[in-house]
């Protein structure tokens, strides 16, 4: 890290520290998490995109909090002056479950929020193009929503052949096969 | 004459004409050994392809070589999970495929889902949806094995017990059955395939079905594709 980025990198964080609804952790030299409410995220990012050149999107991660009825919209950007990743954190509410684009401040991010409203069902309000990417053969619910059961899906449209082999009977036989049951694992499909 | 022991079956029956069947066994051994291999690579098997095909492990002295396309194509390798969107790609190309052709499922996906078997992506059984002669488990399995797979199918091709694709045309209607419950009822393929089994002579009583039926109704005349320069 050169001189320019380091001083870039002190001034960004006196400039963040300031914003009341920016909650901000250093994990790293390189590496800071912004935790912000849903409608400042916008604003901060092309913030951080006009003052400290944080011209990369690298991805926009979605994670379903379905306990606390939340999505969590992560924008991870990369800074070529300052040569660090910032993490924007925001959470929407699950339902209705829609949100901005922020296609006008970074282009990338068409392809990432086609894949997350494909995935998870977020719509983003804004965006060019949120038809099938992917899944366009897919007609059930966004497959990757926590409440999502696939091994019931799987039951329903698909068929299993007879295959244990002698040495599969062996490891049974000593105690081996399948060690955590599938029904303990998914969240779907827990009891409580 | 009835206190006379007459045996029609088992090697005595074999042994009358020795020369009776040895156009046909002719046949059966140049091809298997000249076999023509489209490896549709679906997954990760893949990998195991290339070595298996070049100078360290070299299957071309089987007499087996790659092949580009699936119209010049015996074998047909599905090596590794497929997708329910691979799997229309890979009945288009198994379809084109002239007979007498053979498919072999490589590594644990295409018997049972393998890893994926909890995906709602991927198929898992591969002979439900296309008649699969010889599978290579393992994940992956290793070029000897994929090599000893290839043996394995050229004794079967020699004894005339690979006989898969027949089955395809015999009981078109059950392989129908299943990848229209998995695609949906309007799914169709530009190949013929009744039109074939008349051709082939395997046309028999479970060949069409309430599936065909159903495949008739839906099916959409070919129109060719207009080419366009934007």
């Amino acid at each position: 890290m050169n001189q320019g980025s380091r001083e870039l990198q002190v001034w960004l964080d006196d400039l963040l520290a300031e914003i009341e609804q920016v909650e901000m952790r250093r994990k790293r030299e390189r590496r800071m998490r912004l935790d912000v409410d849903a409608d400042a995220l916008p604003t901060l990012l092309e913030l951080l995109k006009g003052k400290a050149s944080y011209v990369h999107l690298s991805a926009i991660t979605c994670v379903d909090w379905i306990a606390e009825g939340e999505f969590e919209l992560i924008y991870h950007v990369w800074s070529y002056e300052t040569q660090s990743l910032i993490s924007a954190h925001t959470r929407i509410p699950r339902e209705p479950g829609r949100y901005l684009s922020v296609y006008d401040l970074y282009k990338p991010a068409a392809f990432f929020e086609r894949d997350i409203y494909e995935m998870f069902g977020v719509y983003f309000e804004g965006s060019p193009f949120m038809e099938k990417f992917i899944l366009t053969e897919w007609d059930g619910p966004p497959p990757m929503r926590k409440d999502f059961d696939s091994e019931a899906y799987i039951n329903q449209f698909f068929n299993w052949q007879e295959y244990r082999p002698d040495w599969l009977k062996e490891l049974e036989a000593q105690g081996g096969g399948i060690a955590i049951p599938p029904d303990e694992q998914r969240y779907s499909r827990r009891e409580d | 004459m009835k206190e006379l022991p007459v045996r029609t079956e088992g090697a005595f029956a074999k042994r009358t004409n020795p020369l009776a069947h040895v156009f046909d066994e002719f046949v059966r051994f140049c091809r298997s050994h000249s076999l023509f291999m489209l490896h549709y690579c679906t997954g990760c098997g893949a990998i195991e392809l290339p070595p298996a095909m070049t100078s360290r492990f070299d299957m071309e002295r089987l007499g087996i070589q790659p092949m580009v396309t699936p119209r010049q194509a015996d074998i047909l390798l599905v090596t590794g999970y497929v997708s329910v969107k691979t799997l229309k790609r890979i009945i288009l190309t198994y379809e084109q495929m002239p007979a007498p052709k053979y498919v072999i499922g490589i590594c644990s996906c295409t018997v049972n889902g393998g890893m994926y078997w909890q995906s709602y992506a991927t198929a898992k059984v591969l002979a439900d949806y296309l008649p699969v002669d010889l599978y290579i488990a393992g994940c992956m399995p290793r070029p000897e094995a994929v090599v000893s797979g290839m043996r394995k199918l050229m004794g079967l091709i020699k004894t005339g017990k690979a006989e898969s694709w027949k089955d395809y045309y015999r009981r078109y209607d059950h392989y129908l059955g299943n990848q229209q419950a998995l695609f949906g009822e309007r799914w169709q393929t530009p190949t013929d395939v009744l039109g074939e089994a008349q051709q082939y002579g395997l046309h028999g009583p479970e060949t069409e079905g309430e599936h065909t039926a159903l495949l008739q109704q839906v099916q959409q005349p070919l129109i060719p594709h207009r080419m366009r320069l934007k």
